[in-house]
């Protein structure tokens, strides 16, 4: 069972504001939600299924290089001495 | 003579070649007829005519020089909302990114624009592609062209409409859990889900990375074909794409072996299911095999596809912090513990419901019972399909096990939403190709077949469908609107 308390803790890990409404009707609807996928319990656990589907090795990976975009395209908070502007924060 | 806004895509391009019309003349064509539809089916959240027009006067230009015009000249295309198009805005159907506008082309749009193709405009989604209906879209739900008082399907219910109502030759979508075959078979379209890793997602806005694949929907088999060879191919900018051979149409075919999953007939409608029976007995017909098979992991396959892709969508979705995307609120002084989440307050509905399931299945204490648990059903249903697949060319069901339905008949229970895709999720955990082909109606409510295929047997899938298509004629565009 989600309790409320449990939905406040899942929105502020998950840095969500819930209106009252959401606060009132998630309980019930996450419980559900839940209650179905615990259908996955009765899968054994077993370790010697790969997990990963698809390999890459390093060599496949392509090289870190930065190339800028247009400057007068990026959408906001725009710059001062070629940094992002961001929020001030207290 | 059929109607210019009527031409399939390989006819728009025959035509352009031989001079019947011009680019700017079909471009006209179709923005009359979005004109005319688009307020009973409101497909789009945002429209590019300008651009539109300016394309096709380029392309006009090219053919008055002589010079080469690319694969796709003059095919209109729309865009679900969710890949970027530089220059034009990109919103995923959230208001988190109602002012975003990319710097940058995904790979796939790079691709239609360098073969000629002319970007329409961006077509609606169910908000971050999460969503069967497009009632999710923070914008407007978008109205099934065969009859408006139903849900196009989703979550590219935009696509799948606009393409049915003749508001663009084409479209493309994307598919996490069957959001390009569910509004194909609702709305009576071709759409193609490729092998996980076939089309670069470079651009495409993340929900469930290893889950999505963009796809092209149609109104024929030819027309897929034609996308899907020039958005196939490995890119750079993806480390998950790989090369893989174009796909050839009409193909010189061998006749196939077909498997009908016995779970997803069972689990269906019954009309649905007559109309799976009578596609089964036209393959046979034409010479293929066809056996019923079982598939003994199914069962797990919608749960653990909800845990991965809210456990995925948690992670992506953590970008939206309005510092690099968002709105654009004054520099102030914000308290570090509340202005994330004041932000973060305007996901929708669904896409809160989605963020909070991944919190929960990642947190410790449950991530071995829900995530690894989901990630192991994953590797064994992919061992279980792979397996049949060295028996049978192709595996097939229904698409949708239901009909589609009317609007507000499943949004307060999200439960009865995602069971809706219990039988597209198979694809998208095994990283298979699937595609949704029209075969019928019931009601005047559209059917489709789904088939699936072992990972890059494409031209396997294209191969049926078009033969099938030959076979059966369905209606492919309403004549109500």
């Amino acid at each position: 069972m989600i309790s409320k308390e449990d939905l406040e803790h899942l929105a502020q890990i998950s840095r969500i504001n819930l209106t009252e409404n959401e606060l009132e009707k998630f309980p019930k609807q996450l419980d559900k939600t839940i209650e179905y996928i615990d259908i996955l319990e009765e899968l054994a656990s077993d370790d010697s299924v790969n997990l990963d589907l698809q390999e890459l090795t390093f060599e496949e990976l392509r090289m870190d290089e930065i190339s800028m975009s247009d400057d007068k395209q990026l959408n906001k908070n725009i710059t001062e001495d070629g940094f992002l502007r961001g929020p001030k924060m207290k | 003579m059929t109607k210019l806004d009527d031409l399939l895509a390989y006819e728009v391009v025959e035509g352009l070649t031989e001079g019947h019309f011009t680019a700017e003349e079909y471009v006209i064509s179709i923005l009359k007829r979005i004109e005319e539809v688009e307020p009973k089916v409101h497909s789009f959240i945002t429209l590019d005519t300008e651009g539109a027009l300016s394309s096709a006067k380029i392309i006009d230009k090219k053919i008055r020089e002589k010079e080469d015009i690319g694969q796709l000249a003059g095919v209109t295309v729309g865009i679900k909302d969710n890949i970027s198009t530089q220059g034009i805005r990109t919103t995923c159907a959230s208001k988190i990114l109602e002012n975003y506008v990319p710097t940058y082309d995904a790979a796939v749009i790079r691709n239609l624009k360098e073969n000629g193709a002319i970007l329409l405009g961006k077509l609606n989604l169910d908000e971050f592609g999460m969503g069967s209906t497009t009632e999710y879209s923070r914008y407007h739900p978008t109205h099934n062209p065969w009859n408006l008082d139903y849900v196009p399907g989703g979550s590219s219910g935009g696509s799948g409409a606009a393409v049915a109502a003749g508001e663009c030759t084409v479209a493309l979508g994307s598919d996490t859990g069957g959001s390009i075959r569910c509004p194909s078979s609702f709305c009576s379209v071709v759409g193609l889900k490729p092998t996980y890793g076939r089309v670069s997602r470079s651009g495409l806005i993340s929900y469930a990375n290893s889950l999505e694949q963009i796809g092209p929907i149609c109104r024929s088999v030819k027309d897929l074909v034609m996308i899907l060879n020039i958005i196939s191919g490995k890119d750079a900018m993806d480390n998950t794409s790989m090369p893989s051979s174009p796909i050839t149409v009409p193909n010189k075919s061998n006749k196939l072996n077909v498997a009908v999953i016995k779970e997803l007939i069972t689990g269906s409608d019954q009309e649905v299911a007559k109309s799976v029976f009578s596609a089964t007995e036209k393959f046979q017909e034409i010479g293929f095999s066809c056996e019923e098979v079982s598939i003994k992991n199914l069962h797990y396959a919608l749960p653990s596809y909800y845990t991965l892709a809210s456990a995925e969508a948690s992670s992506n979705l953590a970008r939206y912090d309005n510092i690099r995307y968002g709105f654009d609120y004054p520099i102030g002084e914000y308290k570090w513990d509340t202005y994330f989440s004041n932000v973060r307050e305007n996901f929708g509905e669904e896409v809160k419901r989605r963020i909070l399931i991944g919190s929960y299945v990642l947190s410790s204490g449950y991530y071995g019972k829900y995530y690894l648990k989901a990630r192991r059903l994953r590797s064994l249903l992919r061992l279980e399909l792979l397996t049949l697949f060295k028996k049978y060319d192709l595996l097939i069901g229904p698409t949708m096990p239901i009909l589609p339905f009317k609007f507000g008949e499943k949004i307060d229970d999200p439960i009865k939403m995602y069971l809706v895709d219990v039988n597209t999720v198979i694809a998208n955990l095994a990283g298979i190709p699937a595609i949704s082909l029209p075969i019928g109606f019931s009601n005047g409510l559209p059917i489709g077949l789904q088939i699936m295929a072992a990972p890059f047997e494409e031209q396997k899938l294209i191969d049926a469908s078009y033969e099938l298509e030959k076979v059966i004629h369905i209606q492919r565009r309403p004549n109500s609107i």
